[in-house]
């Protein structure tokens, strides 16, 4: 009996070995040549870093390497433990999306003195004496001004009290705020009328519950609210139902950040008025261009930032991947 | 009937080996897991020692006896130093003639080549491991490539991955230590987790701010630590009294504990950054960077080759072993969790047993938060989230029961080691973490089926001999 149980446990374990040779893991005969890409994702349960997983594992076998994907789920001890693990399995190069910019550190330099690059794409470590062979990003101080321009088109000469919806844990987003609150500032220079108010900071968490709490309380405390600038799109989608619910989503315009599809559809909608939009899938792609140079020996760009474009309804209008 | 009496020498055996499995089951377990994990992780494995570097120098001189000048190429690492060093040794000795030597990057090699080209120098053979024999200017550099072969193995069975698996699971292993306590007398201690937190930034914050920051004396981040440590222990006591004085059940007065310490460490963090930043700003809930470099010695320094947090573990498990088997208080410990009235009865001090065991569990988890602050050179306000469900799992799958007085603490060490193997396994055999969850889950319901089933079990075995 007791064996018997033993044996389920041994059993269940070898079936989830089993699933991955099935899966993830695929190429392991050996017979590709170039060796594996470790990836460490910020967390799979945002889509943004699935297109980012996606569209690296696709490029890095069209060049020949195999991928491990691992989810960090936005804890960094999980992420280094990862790090070390795809160091123990001999990969060739690391990437990642660190969770913590300054604690991922020591596993960085870990890698380092193994010899195995660390290439990063959208936040960027800065811990002390890491070296970073490559980094692909959005510029999101950019893309915080566009968001800032979208707002002061969308409020027009009215001008008004705005919200910030924030997520101050990943400095992506205090980099788009702070474009954001420049934006703004230069707006308001030399003029007393029609003045735009940035009012408050709520913490929206990046996620659509916690950006509906938040939205939701900020109507209360601001009733005469003209705007929201949220730090992404699900926290825009939460301000948007907070805003219905309380039969306010006239008054105040949203603008996101993204151009996830959800955030899309709702600009096509009328919802959210425009986004500042990031491309993951360029993220995937040019980061494992950069690890294809450094392996050639080539020079490249060591830190490459995509600049943003502003998407409204207009856009969504004419877009071919919506339907 | 007597055991043993008329039975046959096999039968015997078979009884024997039956009773030695039933009551080392976990021990069994985790031979299994092992067992299975080197399976799965039965790869191709690429040398880089003295050995085989002298195996590429023999390779190398057995194609062009000592008429080529040879590059020899590896990374900047110590292990590759080593090798390259044995490379030039075998050729130096045969009299070969070294082109050149690059210790570094892809691109130093075609820096290198270019410059051999260059000076007119004749370049034969390049000598490296499989990985750079991988790069791109050694492979079209147009010459022959020699790297030392491969040979199969698991890598779950290198000395570099079990010692992953032992340190990063230290932290688990140490907070279970006082978890099978609490659970030795019927409790449950879900504050595990935050308390780790706090631990950690507190030193962080302490060590920053009032012992020198990067100037701070290893006197000073000693004290750090133990400040840290202490508040933990000061937790515990706190669960402890609502415990024993108000009797709150210990699930509610831990889980309150729980939010309220993790609160406090995401306040202290944010206060922290916000006076980094000159006071204007509102901080971020990001780690609190510790400057001073002794301060990461703790979680990523090593003792002959083993990272502290393994020996660290390791004397605290013998420490608590010797605790529980030889000492009143250990005792005492069990008396309390088999039947709390009895001990009352007959004379065990309850009330002060309960206080020192949730102290003692504070205070471990205070220690992994230590551990876990110097291993990220700085306090994590969100660190330790759903540890204690790990640590939990750990202490059952080890054996001990939840409804106390029945657990070792050399149960709750392989129990321990057995949820670091499958997520080691699984990890490196590529298995997402949503599959392991599911294994974990299953894991803790056979662990604690069985102990629903125990005394069943008892009856079958006795009946079936």
């Amino acid at each position: 009996m007791k064996r018997a149980l033993a044996g389920t446990v041994a059993v269940a374990f070898g079936c989830a070995l089993g699933a991955c040779a099935g899966g993830t893991d695929g190429g392991e005969s050996g017979s590709i040549a170039r060796g594996t890409i470790g990836y460490s994702a910020m967390t799979l349960k945002n889509p943004f870093f699935k297109i980012v997983a996606d569209s690296l594992t696709a490029e890095a076998e069209r060049h020949g390497f195999d991928v491990v994907v691992t989810d960090a789920e936005r804890d960094v001890n999980r992420q280094s433990q990862q790090v070390d693990n795809f160091l123990a399995s001999g990969v060739a190069a690391i990437v990642l999306n660190p969770v913590d910019r300054i604690a991922i550190g020591p596993a960085v330099r870990r890698a380092n003195e193994a010899g195995v690059p660390v290439f990063t794409s959208d936040l960027q470590a800065v811990a002390e004496g890491v070296e970073i062979a490559g980094h692909v990003g959005t510029d999101n101080y950019q893309g915080g001004l566009l968001a800032g321009e979208a707002m002061i088109e969308a409020l027009g000469e009215a001008g008004g009290e705005v919200l910030v919806l924030h997520f101050k844990q990943a400095n992506s987003c205090v980099l788009r705020v702070d474009g954001f609150r420049h934006a703004i500032a230069e707006y308001n220079r030399d003029r007393t009328e029609g003045r735009i108010e940035i009012v408050a900071e709520l913490e929206g968490g990046g996620l659509r519950d916690e950006g509906y709490r938040a939205m939701a309380d900020g109507i209360q405390a601001y009733p005469d609210l003209a705007g929201v600038f949220a730090i992404n799109d699900p926290s825009a989608l939460g301000a948007r139902t907070a805003l219905e619910q309380a039969g306010r989503a006239d008054q105040v315009r949203i603008v996101g950040f993204d151009g996830e599809i959800a955030g899309r559809e709702a600009i096509r909608d009328g919802k959210i008025y425009a986004d500042p939009i990031q491309y993951p899938d360029r993220m995937g792609v040019m980061t494992v261009q950069n690890i294809v140079s450094y392996l050639d020996g080539e020079d490249f760009e060591r830190v490459h930032l995509i600049p943003t474009e502003l998407y409204r309804q207009a856009d969504a209008e004419q877009d071919p991947t919506l339907d | 009937m007597p055991e043993g009496v008329g039975e046959s020498a096999a039968g015997r055996w078979r009884r024997k080996l039956l009773d030695l499995l039933g009551r080392n089951l976990s021990v069994v377990v985790l031979a299994l897991l092992c067992l299975i994990s080197s399976v799965a992780t039965w790869r191709e494995q690429n040398p880089i020692t003295s050995r085989s570097g002298g195996a590429v120098a023999r390779q190398v001189l057995e194609a062009c006896q000592t008429t080529c000048s040879v590059l020899v190429v590896a990374r900047d690492t110590e292990a590759d130093r080593v090798f390259a060093q044995a490379i030039e040794q075998g050729l130096d000795s045969a009299g070969a003639r070294i082109a050149g030597r690059v210790f570094g990057q892809p691109r130093d090699v075609r820096l290198e080549v270019e410059r051999i080209a260059a000076a007119g120098g004749s370049l034969d053979a390049i000598a490296t491991h499989r990985i750079a024999s991988e790069w791109g200017p050694v492979r079209t550099a147009g010459v022959p490539v020699f790297s030392p072969g491969s040979y199969h193995w698991p890598t779950f069975l290198t000395a570099r991955n079990l010692l992953n698996v032992v340190n990063q699971n230290a932290d688990i292993a140490i907070i279970a230590l006082g978890m099978t306590l609490v659970i030795l007398t019927a409790g449950i201690d879900l504050s595990v987790g935050s308390l780790l937190a706090l631990a950690g930034v507190i030193a962080a914050v302490a060590a920053q701010e009032w012992f020198g920051g990067a100037a701070a004396s290893p006197v000073g981040l000693l004290a750090a630590m133990l400040l840290g440590v202490g508040a933990a222990a000061l937790g515990g006591l706190l669960s402890g009294t609502m415990v024993t004085a108000f009797r709150v059940p210990p699930f509610v007065a831990t889980l309150g504990l729980m939010m309220l310490a993790r609160g406090l460490a995401l306040i202290l963090a944010v206060g922290h950054q916000r006076r980094l930043v000159g006071g204007g700003a509102e901080g971020t809930p990001e780690a609190v960077r510790v400057d001073a470099a002794a301060f990461a010695w703790l979680g990523n320094g090593a003792v002959l080759g083993v990272p502290n947090p393994i020996v660290l573990m390791l004397v605290l498990f013998v420490a608590a072993h010797l605790l529980m088997t030889r000492t009143m208080f250990g005792r005492y410990v069990y008396a309390v969790g088999g039947n709390v009235e009895a001990a009352r009865l007959s004379g065990v001090p309850v009330t002060a047993v309960l206080l020192a065991v949730y102290c003692l569990c504070g205070a471990f988890a205070g220690l992994a938060g230590i551990v876990d602050a110097s291993r990220f050179e700085g306090g994590r306000p969100n660190a330790g989230e759903l540890y204690e469900l790990q640590v939990i799992a750990a202490v059952v799958v080890g054996g001990a029961s939840l409804a106390g007085g029945r657990g070792r603490i050399a149960g709750t060490l392989i129990g321990a080691m057995i949820i670091a193997v499958i997520q080691n396994g699984l990890n490196i055999a590529g298995v997402a973490s949503y599959e392991q969850k599911v294994v974990f889950g299953a894991l803790i319901l056979a662990a604690v089926l069985l102990d629903r089933l125990q005394p069943r079990l008892r009856r079958f075995r006795r009946k079936s001999l």
